[in-house]
């Protein structure tokens, strides 16, 4: 008896930790799979992404840093709302600028200093170095955090989807690929693999 | 009459000699594309269709052309940077290597006739090593981004070191993709659908006629297909259709710099085969035969040139010169049947003062050349020449050039031309006191026109010699 009633308590309580947490935090299932693209060496210029999660979704920070001349990660996924630190790790100044959607410039700053942006507008921004013309980054910005950037190989793993059918959906730099419907139940993983082309 | 053949000899020595090979393969693109040379060759420089469409597209390939480049790039900007034009330099790339490619060329003769007019300029020689390796090239060619080319030869003789082509190439213009580009610098002038090496058997496609050469002794004297420094607009409009229209300097054999400026067009229209852009094909019929198509491409071509260069006779170094302007008209017809190809052209050419005198002169150019891809490393036929000189108030005299002979592929980067080259001639051109001249042009330094009159040769003079079998020998890497 007193074994139940805690189990009970315990279930409550996870389900109300769950609750409070919101759809990002429960019991969801994967979205993974392979990215293929022709010509493959786009590859890593591409996101796959949820459309339209219902919910609304606790804002973040993320980091995009600049390291050896290059933006690190190369694509990094936040959602609406989200800001972005971004880093100089390298002993050059650098600068932050994007000529996408509303734009921004962040003007030039010096080794460990850290700008940020708050990114109000869903969309990708490219993210170029005015001192530094070679540097490319991007930020996706999605309407929910479900987004996961392709890695080398053409892998994604989109986790913690909550229960439901959405649509798939991939951002590509000069790609495209098809939206797709997919099922997402809790605890499962689906697998869904993508073609991109011109 | 007595005629004193040495000048002739050495004339004929000069013009054999002296002839630089203009612009062949190009491995840099090999390397950027990570792709061998048979993807636009089959033995070099002739191209196949896709790569007759490459070359067109001022080197790119259908479609987007960085999508296929394999080669790592260096970012000169990013895209987005356009989006901040002005504040930002429009971006580009360079290829993470230096984008050039080299290679050597040359000919061996062997002659069996020891009377043929080289062998009697060269002492009786029977085999001729000498020019084996004649010439060394660095050739470029690389995108700055999907729309501006670059393309360029720098070649090695024992003449001297020759910029043969430096072009940028401003690709897609205006208008449909291919339809307008511009290209600036030095190179061979556009007055056929295909490449100026689109020969199996010679150097260039279509035979020169060097006329105030053989009158008037001009060192550099104007022919159709040459290296010229100027301004070119071309295009390839619906896939079918190809033009050019171009301004470039003349010819100026003189110290001081006369305005000699030369304008020329092209109008061609392809009949089935692949595009002429490449565009949307769908690959050969036969996968194993990327060469073979059926098609059917006609060109006409007009050049209005003008070149300066010494009176004849007057003191060297004199600064005093004529003006000979000329104008040419010409068509040439491309017959493909699967592996089977045939080319036809013959152009007319009037010159107001080409002769030695001064006087008007017409010449004619005929060429066809018959081959058939049997393997693709082995590819027979024959060509024919024939130049024919009219001048005014004379005689109309004739050279027929045939050439029998085969491409070998040693490798893809590897070529050996095997030829015959036998000439009929019907007289000789005269100088002004009526004593008969040497034979000079055609395509290749391998099978020119170099009939000689023999000493007893008066200009009406018949004469056939079995000239040479002659060895090319060509790599690049």
């Amino acid at each position: 008896m007193v074994n139940t009633s805690l189990a009970s308590r315990l279930a409550v309580l996870a389900l109300g930790l769950s609750a409070a947490a919101g759809p990002a935090l429960a019991a969801g299932g994967t979205i993974s799979g392979k990215v293929e693209a022709t010509p493959p060496k786009y590859l890593e210029d591409t996101v796959v992404y949820l459309k339209n999660v219902p919910g609304t979704f606790p804002k973040r920070t993320e980091k995009m840093d600049q390291k050896g001349m290059k933006f690190l990660p190369h694509v990094l996924t936040v959602t609406k709302g989200d800001t972005v630190d971004f880093l100089n790790h390298d002993n050059v100044a650098h600068n932050v600028y994007s000529p996408d959607n509303e734009g921004y410039n962040l003007g030039t700053f010096k080794q460990n200093e850290t700008r940020s942006h708050v990114f109000e507008k869903e969309g990708t921004y490219t993210q170029l170095c005015s001192i530094h013309p070679e540097m490319l980054g991007y930020v996706f910005v999605g309407q929910n955090p479900y987004a996961s950037p392709v890695d080398a190989k053409g892998h994604y793993a989109i986790k913690n989807v909550p229960p439901g059918t959405y649509q798939l959906e991939v951002w590509n730099a000069k790609l495209k690929a098809p939206a797709k419907s997919v099922t997402v139940a809790a605890g499962q993983t689906v697998t869904e693999n993508l073609t991109l082309k011109r | 009459m007595t005629i004193n053949v040495l000048p002739l000899r050495l004339a004929i020595l000069l013009a054999v000699a002296g002839t630089a090979l203009p612009a062949r393969a190009i491995p840099a693109f090999a390397r950027k594309y990570g792709t061998s040379c048979l993807t636009c060759h089959t033995a070099y420089p002739k191209l196949t269709p896709f790569g007759e469409a490459f070359r067109r597209n001022g080197y790119r390939f259908p479609g987007v052309d960085s999508d296929y480049v394999k080669q790592e790039q260096v970012a000169l900007g990013q895209e987005a940077n356009k989006k901040t034009f002005p504040k930002t330099v429009w971006p580009a790339a360079l290829p993470i290597s230096v984008p050039i490619a080299i290679g050597a060329n040359g000919q061996a003769f062997a002659y069996p006739d020891k009377n043929a007019s080289v062998p009697r300029a060269s002492n009786g020689t029977q085999l001729a090593l000498d020019d084996l390796v004649a010439e060394g090239h660095l050739w470029t060619g690389a995108a700055l981004d999907d729309t501006i080319t670059v393309w360029g030869e720098l070649t090695l003789s024992p003449d001297g070191v020759d910029v043969e082509h430096a072009q940028l190439l401003f690709n897609d213009l205006l208008g449909p993709k291919h339809a307008l580009n511009l290209v600036v610098g030095k190179g061979f002038p556009t007055l056929t659908s295909f490449g100026p090496h689109s020969s199996y058997l010679a150097d260039l496609a279509m035979p020169n006629a060097p006329v105030t050469a053989i009158y008037s002794g001009s060192a550099d004297p104007f022919v159709l297909v040459d290296n010229y420094t100027g301004l070119e607009v071309n295009g390839v409009v619906a896939g079918r259709g190809d033009w050019s229209l171009g301004f470039n300097t003349g010819k100026n054999s003189v110290g001081t710099v006369f305005p000699n400026e030369s304008f020329y067009g092209h109008l061609g229209w392809k009949i089935g085969g692949m595009r002429l852009d490449g565009e949307g094909s769908q690959g050969p019929a036969n996968a194993m035969e990327p060469w073979a198509e059926t098609a059917l491409t006609i060109d006409v071509f007009g050049y209005r040139a003008s070149e300066h260069f010494g009176i004849p006779g007057a003191a060297p170094g004199a600064t005093v010169a004529v003006r000979d302007g000329s104008s040419t008209l010409g068509a040439a017809v491309r017959a493909q049947a699967g592996s089977g190809e045939v080319d036809l052209g013959y152009y007319a050419q009037w010159h107001d003062h080409g002769t030695n005198d001064l006087a008007k002169v017409r010449a004619g150019v005929a060429y066809a050349e018959a081959t058939y891809v049997v393997y693709p490393w082995f590819i027979p036929g024959i060509r024919v020449e024939d130049l024919m000189l009219s001048p005014n108030g004379g005689s109309t005299v004739s050279d027929l050039h045939l050439m029998p002979g085969a491409a070998f592929l040693v490798r893809p980067n590897v070529k050996i031309v095997l030829v015959a080259n036998v000439e009929i001639g019907n007289g000789y051109p005269q100088d002004a006191t009526g004593a008969p001249l040497g034979w000079q042009g055609g395509a290749a330094d391998w099978g020119s026109f170099v009939l000689a009159p023999t000493d007893t040769a008066t200009p009406t003079t018949k004469r056939s010699e079995l000239e040479s079998i002659a060895v090319f020998l060509a790599w690049a890497l």
